[in-house]
């Protein structure tokens, strides 16, 4: 008997400790992760995850197949516009004003023939039609209907050079401290099918919230690779000389460059 | 009277250390992510009207209060959920910042850690199971059919309410219900509704997140499933603490357990209860059978 009280003092003794090193514990514990998240080394470690997955994910899913495709029915009621406020600046507003008739998107870089296009030459490529599901970053989604030009018919247009590897999409929009907003997906992703820029969204003209006249569709990766109010698409080897040269304007600010989980 | 017996190999010891870091950073960087948009669906989108689970604010005539709501029961959660008091003020975040990772609001980095512990998780817990299943110790701790007959006897001996343990084996039925449903339905599900949420895996395998009802019913039920890792890690915890901690934790570190032998008087009661075996019982052959295993 005399053993069994003392067990039991001590078990009460030891839970008490327990319990107080776990609260230690856990306040150390953030300051221990908010300090490993600020460690360069450490970081990159972390972000060696972001290459498996792009090897493995692609390897899996192989090239040219299709995102799932929705029915009229199952488009949202509600599509949230996120990023940047639409770019109020006067060009735009005159842009706008003006049907678009005075915006074209410029095509450069490492490609054999620049070109620029109207959005009615746009509107007179060969277009898809796609109804498909929109993953934010931030874990909502929302279906809707887009219809654009392929990026590969683009590209074909333009026909890339052998040392072209992405395709850098410049925005108009900017955020509060005057950055423009710019993103860049790889050959890959562009040749996709149903990579496309979208000048319908839901079988209306695509609206100044959700990156008039232009913007990408992406079906491979997250919302946040899909560049709204673009003006430009250059063909590069790298992203060097561009912003923070991570390749697009959330990369710059720690995510990944591969979206695709 | 006591003898020290080997319990663990170095791999499970290793592995259970590094399964252990690598869930609660799951559990916690999990949790970041989903204070980026703390709404559960079930289906394909989110329509904002339609979220079953919600943890949200409410400025009350400048009085910020948070709520949590689920399938319409409110439940004013402001100081615990959806409204932390920090040292710069109230702050709205639906998981407080001491259990997510990190401890502030940075999406890119609790996906960064997310994803590379979610590889550690995966890799370590193979290399677990594949030399455990070499070794023939998995399957003792596999729920069989013939052990579902006495998973309710079992029950009832730890409700008191039967007098001898049906235990048949090294593990108890209810261990291997828990082991076994833990190893193959909640991690495999826990990963492929995370998988499920990738665009990437959304093209060529549409069913995947159709499995699940949709990718918005993925990531509830990989939110849902979160929890139940959890509960098992409060039981799995709370056993260890009530069966002796510095024991259980000298076995998982050293490998070494001290079994309790049997005294005299214990030894002649037990003679009672395995009558039927026909060897006369005495301390040799009543010592803890693992002693086996300390032969190379």
């Amino acid at each position: 008997m005399k053993t069994n009280s003392s067990v039991v003092s001590r078990r009460k003794i030891l839970l008490g400790a327990l319990n107080g090193a776990g609260i230690l514990f856990l306040s150390g514990c953030e300051k221990l992760f908010n300090g490993l998240q600020q460690n360069k080394n450490f970081l990159s470690v972390l972000e060696s995850a972001e290459g498996l997955n792009r090897r493995l994910l692609r390897f899996v899913t192989g090239k040219n197949r299709l995102a799932q495709e929705f029915g009229e029915r199952e488009i949202s009621r509600y599509f949230k516009q996120n990023g940047n406020p639409p770019p109020f600046t006067i060009e735009y507003m005159t842009d706008a004003k003006s049907g678009w008739t005075s915006w074209k998107l410029e095509v450069a870089g490492l490609v054999g023939k620049p070109a620029s296009f109207t959005l009615d030459e746009l509107k007179a490529m060969p277009a898809r039609t796609q109804i498909t599901r929109h993953d934010c970053v931030e874990g909502w989604s929302a279906i809707a209907k887009w219809k654009g030009a392929p990026l590969a018919e683009i590209a074909k247009k333009v026909e890339p050079q052998p040392n072209a590897r992405y395709v850098v999409f410049y925005c108009m929009d900017t955020d509060d401290d005057g950055n423009s907003f710019y993103e860049s997906i790889d050959l890959r992703d562009a040749r996709h099918p149903q990579t496309i820029l979208a000048y319908e969204m839901n079988d209306r003209p695509l609206p100044v919230e959700h990156g008039a006249p232009l913007r990408l569709r992406v079906e491979t990766q997250l919302g946040y690779k899909m560049a709204k109010y673009i003006r430009r698409i250059e063909f590069v080897a790298d992203f060097k000389k561009i912003a923070q040269e991570k390749g697009g304007y959330w990369e710059d600010r720690g995510y990944e460059w591969y979206a695709g989980i | 009277m006591s003898s020290l017996t080997y319990r663990h190999n170095p791999i499970t010891r290793l592995t259970h250390w590094v399964n252990t870091i690598a869930l609660a950073v799951l559990f916690m960087s999990g949790l970041m992510i989903f204070n980026a948009y703390p709404h559960l669906h079930w289906g394909s989108k989110a329509e904002p009207d339609e979220a079953f689970f919600s943890i949200y604010t409410v400025n009350e005539e400048g009085d910020i209060r948070a709520y949590t709501e689920l399938y319409g029961l409110r439940v004013e959660t402001t100081g615990v959920l959806g409204l932390q008091n920090t040292e710069m003020g109230p702050a709205p975040r639906a998981f407080p910042s001491w259990i997510t990772i990190p401890g502030f609001y940075w999406l890119a980095g609790g996906r960064r850690w997310h994803f590379f512990f979610a590889w550690l998780f995966v890799l370590n817990g193979l290399v677990y199971f594949i030399y455990n299943r070499a070794n023939g110790h998995v399957s003792k701790f596999i729920l069989k059919p013939r052990d579902t007959r006495i998973v309710i006897p079992m029950m009832l001996y730890y409700l008191r309410l039967r007098k001898d343990s049906p235990q048949d084996g090294e593990y108890n039925p209810l261990q291997k219900l828990a082991y076994t449903s833990v190893f193959f339905i909640l991690t495999p599900f826990i990963i492929a509704s995370g998988l499920a949420m990738s665009p990437q895996l959304n093209v060529a395998f549409n069913w995947l997140p159709a499995m699940f009802g949709g990718r918005q019913s993925a990531r509830s039920i990989h939110f849902l499933l979160t929890f139940f890792f959890a509960f098992f890690t409060f039981g799995h915890v709370l056993m260890v603490v009530t069966t002796g901690v510095f024991n259980n934790m000298r076995s998982m570190i050293s490998g070494w357990y001290r079994e309790k032998s049997l005294t005299v008087e214990e030894l002649q009661d037990s003679r009672v209860k395995y009558k039927d075996d026909a060897q006369p019982v005495n301390a040799e052959t009543l010592q803890p059978p693992k002693l086996e295993a300390l032969k190379p």
